[in-house]
């Protein structure tokens, strides 16, 4: 089970309940494939920075999820069938904070240094 | 005597994604983005914005994603 993001824009002349149906659809799919919805914002309404299938605007939909790979593919094949669903991304969700894992390390360098530096001041002596 | 005035403004470089403590650069922050693309919608090269190796693929990374989802432009509507 990986954690994804995918994010969908629907054509923005749907209206709120259209959308809500097909965000459940979605999520209902990933539950189905036991996985997990984590997170679900709506961005709403956005300009586009280019025409996509001739709408200036769409209708932002982003949504975390867990989900086994397997349905990955699933999921991009019925949002292109999905006349609703002018462009979709879903892409790997970046591991959260991989920094703290780091830090330690980074600041458990000088007490080596230290460490190793008292050592050989002891061989001295 | 223009060299002159370009020697004498020449600053270095500094990454200003190091600078602000980024950690990742997100695709979906396309308003931090889009100091990083040309008017035309190019990345901008890291000799000239002076982005650090990490930084600027992950600004690669995150202009093309954001690209896809219509957040940044491929190009701009003018040289269409």
């Amino acid at each position: 089970m990986k954690t994804y993001e995918t994010t969908i824009i629907f054509d923005p002349g749907l209206e709120e309940a259209r959308i809500n149906e097909e965000v459940d659809r979605v999520s209902q799919g990933i539950s189905q494939a036991a996985g997990e919805v984590i997170e679900v914002q709506r961005w709403g309404k956005r300009k586009l920075a280019y025409n996509i299938r001739k709408r200036r605007d769409g209708t932002y939909i982003h949504i975390k999820h867990k989900s086994p790979p397997e349905l990955i593919g699933e999921m991009d094949r019925r949002f292109r069938l999905n006349e609703s669903v002018l462009r979709h991304l879903t892409v790997l969700a970046v591991k959260e904070s991989p920094r703290p894992a780091e830090e330690p390390v980074r600041a458990g360098e000088p007490a080596v240094a230290e460490a190793a530096h008292v050592a050989s001041h002891e061989e001295k002596v | 005597m223009a060299r002159e005035g370009e020697s004498r403004s020449f600053r270095r470089k500094f990454c200003k994604l190091c600078f602000d403590k980024v950690d990742r650069i997100d695709y979906k922050d396309d308003r931090r983005l889009t100091r990083f693309i040309t008017d035309r919608g190019k990345i901008v090269p890291r000799r000239i914005s002076g982005t650090c190796a990490r930084h600027q693929s992950q600004i690669t990374e995150a202009v093309k994603r954001a690209r896809i989802l219509a957040l940044l432009p491929f190009t701009s509507e003018q040289y269409r």
